[in-house]
């Protein structure tokens, strides 16, 4: 009973962190029908830039605030230089683009921080808590994952409930035509969709990366795993990519913990999870169902 | 008589001349000229294919015109984009009921006074595009519009469609076909334009909603004062209720007239307008 508790709270602790990522992959989904697969490599990016900023100025707050604007002002640099040349082109161009942006960003890394693999601290303690003589599994800093990323996720889902500003987005996420005809300027509400998944991967950077190490290809597993997420709650669904994420994070803490060498079975989890949902319910598990006359 | 214009009125409200549009490599609209008359119907019509809905898509900037002007009171307002044509006057309500189904009617109605200039920090107006935004005869956005001027006018729209009212917060994909057509054209209104594009406002609605959403477009012209362009493939119940109306064959005028000659005329009843 006290391994399932262990296991249960480490794995909403990863499944946040996967939900961060499958919502910064959701909002994009959402706005323009792209994958961003460079999405791992921007979180990367504004992980190192937290880390020097960290090493610099003694400060992890510092740092921590630093990754979050640079994520936002990375997300809106990439979709107007890079991205938005790609609209009302063939999709497969922006697809392409990403991928490109994902390896760019990757050597750039490289280049300017080196490939050695790099530790990462955390916001606050990292040993395990207990209630009375009883480990719990997970740590302060596990908390504050936690915390951290519900916090934002309830913010971003009360703006886009409840301004303005949010309807205009989801306006243009639902019909951009009709988004257009009545005045909203789509073009620059997915600039601002771009920012806010920056945000949200930047989040996921310094988050995650306490527990990893960080090197120039140390996003690509949690990018794959947030893309599982996403994939389960529904590309269309920002619920579904925090349900999602807590599904996946939850299955493989109990396959890490219960199978037999589980952890070096965890990415074969995470495919079967992925195949099984798209074999049952393609759309995910939280999309609305298109029903279609016909 | 591809060039010819529909005498509409002496200082028409939109006026499109020579206009020269298509998509790739197809001219949809070769040529053509279309003055509407301040707070007239003038009901485009055609065959499938004639250009009449890409008449409306060029008009409101949603495809970019290749040759030609389009002038809204006298201003040129040719290339620009469908956002700045929406805050310079010109609504335009798509064909197929095109409702948001995933927001709500209220957020729906809402989404149509995105236009309105946004009140800056100081509280002024944020300059728009076209220069702000202003209603003529029938309404008025004030510069600035304030949480109170917008809760006012969706007040005002509720008045003016009831069964809208009474489903402000459901989904607007539980609404009927008639309500739907309520939903996009109140949107459109809420922008307080001077010229109404309407594409095919009718389609795919009963008979006796179909009398409705007409009788709607009337009071919109008569009461209103805005500008109707409406583009209908039901010709007779087009006519019967514009002032004037042009008749598109193949992205070309073929004829252009005050609607009860176009409706008396059997030869191009026969040849172009299928009744």
């Amino acid at each position: 009973m006290v391994e399932f508790l262990q296991f249960t709270l480490s794995g909403v602790s990863f499944g946040m962190i996967y939900a961060a990522v499958a919502l910064s992959l959701v909002l994009i989904w959402r706005g323009t029908r792209l994958l961003n697969y460079a999405q791992g490599g921007m979180a990367m990016i504004t992980t190192y830039i937290a880390i020097e900023v960290i090493y610099h100025t003694g400060s992890y707050w510092a740092g921590f605030v630093v990754a979050l604007l640079a994520g936002i002002l990375l997300g809106a640099i990439c979709q107007v230089t890079i991205i938005r040349p790609t609209m009302n082109k063939p999709p497969l161009n922006a697809v392409i683009v990403t991928i490109g942006l994902l390896v760019l960003l990757e050597g750039l890394a490289g280049i300017f921080f080196g490939g050695q693999y790099r530790s990462f601290p955390a916001a606050f303690s990292v040993t395990g808590l207990k209630i009375g003589g009883t480990a719990l599994g997970v740590s302060t800093f596990d908390v504050f994952v936690v915390a951290a990323v519900l916090v934002t996720t309830l913010v971003l889902a009360a703006a886009f409930r409840y301004t303005s500003a949010g309807l205009r987005m989801r306006a243009a996420a639902f019909n951009a035509t009709i988004a257009r005809l009545s005045g909203i300027r789509v073009a620059r509400v997915l600039t601002v969709g771009w920012a806010l998944a920056g945000l949200l991967g930047a989040l996921a950077g310094v988050l995650v990366s306490p527990s990893t190490f960080l090197y120039p290809n140390s996003m690509d597993t949690i990018f794959v795993f947030g893309f599982t997420a996403a994939v389960i709650g529904g590309l269309d669904s920002p619920v579904g990519a925090v349900a999602g994420g807590l599904l996946l994070g939850l299955a493989l803490s109990y396959a890490g913990g219960y199978l037999h060498s589980g952890a070096s079975l965890v990415p074969l989890v995470a495919l079967g999870i992925l195949v099984v949902v798209l074999m049952v319910r393609p759309d995910g598990l939280f999309s609305a169902t298109q029903v279609r006359r016909v | 008589m591809s060039s010819a214009a529909a005498r509409n009125d002496e200082a028409p409200a939109l006026a499109v001349e020579e206009l020269v549009a298509g998509y790739g490599g197809v001219i949809a609209l070769d040529r053509v000229s279309i003055s509407a008359g301040k707070a007239a119907i003038t009901a485009v019509l055609g065959a499938n294919g004639a250009g009449k809905t890409t008449l409306l898509r060029a008009v409101s900037g949603m495809i970019r015109p290749r040759r030609g002007r389009i002038r809204l009171d006298g201003t040129d307002l040719t290339g620009r984009n469908p956002e700045q044509m929406v805050r310079a006057g010109i609504a335009h309500v798509p064909e197929g009921q095109a409702v948001i189904p995933e927001l709500t009617v209220e957020e729906n109605l809402r989404v149509g006074m995105m236009s309105w200039p946004r009140r800056g920090i100081w509280g002024g107006a944020k300059p728009s595009h076209a220069g702000g935004v202003s209603g003529g005869d029938q309404g008025f956005v004030p510069p600035g519009a304030s949480r109170a001027d917008r809760a006012a006018a969706l007040d005002e729209a509720f008045e003016r469609f009831p069964p809208l009212a009474a489903r402000r917060r459901k989904l607007a994909a539980a609404l009927s076909g008639g309500e739907r057509q309520m939903l996009v054209i109140a949107r459109a209104l809420l922008a307080q334009p001077r010229v109404l594009l309407l594409d095919e406002p009718s389609l795919g609605l009963a008979p006796r909603v179909m009398a409705q959403v007409m009788d709607l477009v009337v009071r919109l012209s008569r009461e209103h004062g805005i500008t109707i362009i409406l583009v209908e493939q039901n010709a007779r119940g087009a006519l019967a209720i514009a002032d004037y109306g042009v008749v598109l064959n193949l992205g070309r005028v073929v004829a252009t007239a005050d609607a009860a000659t176009l409706a008396t005329d059997v030869a191009l009843r026969h040849h172009y307008l299928g009744f």
